[in-house]
């Protein structure tokens, strides 16, 4: 499965809380009941992960009509 | 102990007239229609057992009343149907019975399929039908019924004049005789514009269809899917559950609708009621009710489908039916995108007719057959891991359960009728809600169908 965004555009974020560099892992995305894995940027340490601007109002906005659909 | 819990009115299942009636909660939770007729007594007839409780089970509605109503309001619901201007809601589908021929003569039958049926309503008179839906403010989604549509060689013209109208969405109600075999007409039926077939199937071996139908037709059936399926043409399998017949093959029916998918869009459960021809008057346990309909999903699937993915409807009255949709994934789970909130006072009422709306463009979408995968357009956006699985299979593998209680002269509670957006095209032109339509009394005497042929020479009063 290919990444929902460009790796090297987020190259060097780091957690502000734990000054740690995120780090590409599987996360749990739920919503309404239901669960799928995807790779997202995360913190190793206080598991806060990032959201990017294009994967919120794209996929996720995709989802979010999709599971309201009636 | 008992509770009322609300009132409406009904009509006697004698007379037709119209009475008060009460719905009543018995301990437990069962909950009962309860009615007097001055003249005929007592009338007490079960409309809701079990979980979900009835009094979860609701979807308020701000009323839409006709944009143009045929029939002018002098004796009040049920019989000024046409539609008058205090009905509550909009048309969402329209029934019209091109025939009254059929060609399955089954011992239950909600059309009461005459024998000597009158002369089909020739291309002119339908013409002027869908002229007429118009003037009511269509296009609506059109099915084609009757007695048996398929009996029509002409049926593809008839929806060729639809289209010529703009109307775009015809589903075809059928018992699938004709197109089990006849490859050619469906054909041309798709070329005309046929949207989906709407499938009696009452279960999946013959014993059941022997009982309900008269004789063995699960062949023919599995016949019409797989002729559906080479024309990529969308199937809803429609069972008539009958209690101590079918209803414990609930699961089955399921389960045979999973595996003929993406030909097979969804389920849609008809609870057996007694208007029509019937053999014999209703007792309670010749009822099954939404409740123990959405019980049995969930236990006949062993929990593929939970009981709370059902949802009460968003276009009609609340009681009157349930629906769940999901997605088939690739492994055979069903990821559901419908759940029902029981705490409904944070539910905001929504206008009626938006209601409808919605509904006939979620039919048009989810009944119809999904495009061909090299038509759909590629997801161009970046991956979203699983999720884009998911939306992928959401475009081709969209199931739908649902179920429609339909009333009758035990049942009919006016609140409810008030409600229905589904109306059928009466040959006179007048759109009389499904339920009126069909409705009939103890002995088989019809409020508006066929109310030329009475029983025994009897003049039915109503009313009044």
């Amino acid at each position: 499965m290919s990444e929902y965004f460009d790796p090297a555009k987020y190259e060097g974020w780091v957690c502000a809380d734990c000054n740690i560099p995120l780090q590409l892992s599987k996360v749990d995305v739920s919503y309404l009941g239901n669960s799928f894995p995807v790779d997202l940027l995360k913190c190793p340490n206080c598991g806060l992960v990032l959201i990017p601007e294009e994967l919120a109002l794209g996929k996720m906005a995709e989802v979010e009509k999709a599971l309201e659909d009636k | 102990m008992n509770t009322i819990l609300s009132h409406t009115e009904s009509v006697c299942p004698e007379c037709l007239a119209r009475i008060p009636a009460a719905r009543v909660m018995y301990d437990g939770g069962d909950v009962y229609l309860e009615k007097d007729c001055p003249d005929h007594g007592h009338f007490k007839t079960i409309i809701w057992r079990g979980l979900p409780a009835f009094t979860s089970w609701v979807k308020p509605k701000i009323p839409t009343y006709p944009k143009n109503p045929f029939t002018e309001v002098k004796r009040g619901c049920p019989y000024d149907c046409g539609l008058c201007a205090e009905h509550k809601q909009q048309s969402c589908c329209v029934l019209l019975e091109v025939t009254q021929r059929c060609d399955l003569h089954c011992p239950v039958c909600f059309a009461d399929a005459a024998n000597n049926p009158p002369p089909d309503l020739t291309h002119e008179e339908i013409n002027a039908w869908y002229e007429r839906l118009l003037l009511a403010g269509g296009p609506f989604n059109i099915q084609l019924s009757g007695g048996e549509p398929c009996v029509r060689n002409d049926l593809p013209e008839i929806i060729k004049i639809g289209r010529s109208h703009g109307f775009n969405f015809f589903q075809l109600n059928t018992n699938g005789l004709r197109i089990a075999r006849d490859f050619e007409y469906l054909s041309a039926l798709k070329e005309a514009g046929l949207s989906t077939v709407f499938l009696q199937f009452d279960g999946t071996h013959d014993e059941i269809f022997k009982t309900i139908r008269g004789r063995e037709l699960l062949e023919k059936k599995m016949a019409v899917i797989e002729n559906c399926g080479k024309l990529n043409i969308g199937v809803v399998l429609v069972p008539t559950l009958v209690p101590n017949v079918n209803t414990d093959n609930i699961g089955d029916i399921l389960r045979l609708a999973l595996a003929n998918m993406p030909t097979v869009r969804g389920v849609h459960f008809q609870p057996v009621s007694y208007f029509g021809r019937y053999p014999e008057t209703p007792t309670d346990d010749m009822r099954i009710t939404i409740p123990e309909v959405i019980q049995s999903i969930e236990s006949q699937t062993g929990g593929l489908i939970q009981s709370g993915t059902l949802c009460p409807p968003g276009g009609e009255n609340a009681l009157c039916s349930f629906h769940g949709n999901y997605v088939l994934m690739a492994d055979g789970a069903l990821k559901p995108l419908t759940r029902h909130k029981e705490d409904s006072c944070c539910c905001q009422p929504i206008p009626a007719a938006e209601g409808a709306s919605r509904s006939r463009e979620f039919v048009a979408a989810h009944w119809s057959s999904p495009a061909p995968l090299a038509e759909l357009p590629v997801i161009g956006a970046p991956s979203f891991g699983e999720w884009d699985v998911f939306l992928e299979r959401k475009r081709t593998h969209t199931f739908c359960v649902s179920g429609m209680a339909f009333q009758d002269a035990w049942t009919l509670d006016l609140d409810r009728l008030r409600e229905c957006y589904i109306h059928t095209a009466s040959p006179d032109g007048r759109l009389v809600p499904f339920c009126a339509y069909n409705l009939t009394d103890k002995y088989g005497r019809s409020l508006y169908r066929n109310t030329m042929l009475q029983v025994e020479g009897q003049k039915l009063q109503v009313g009044d």
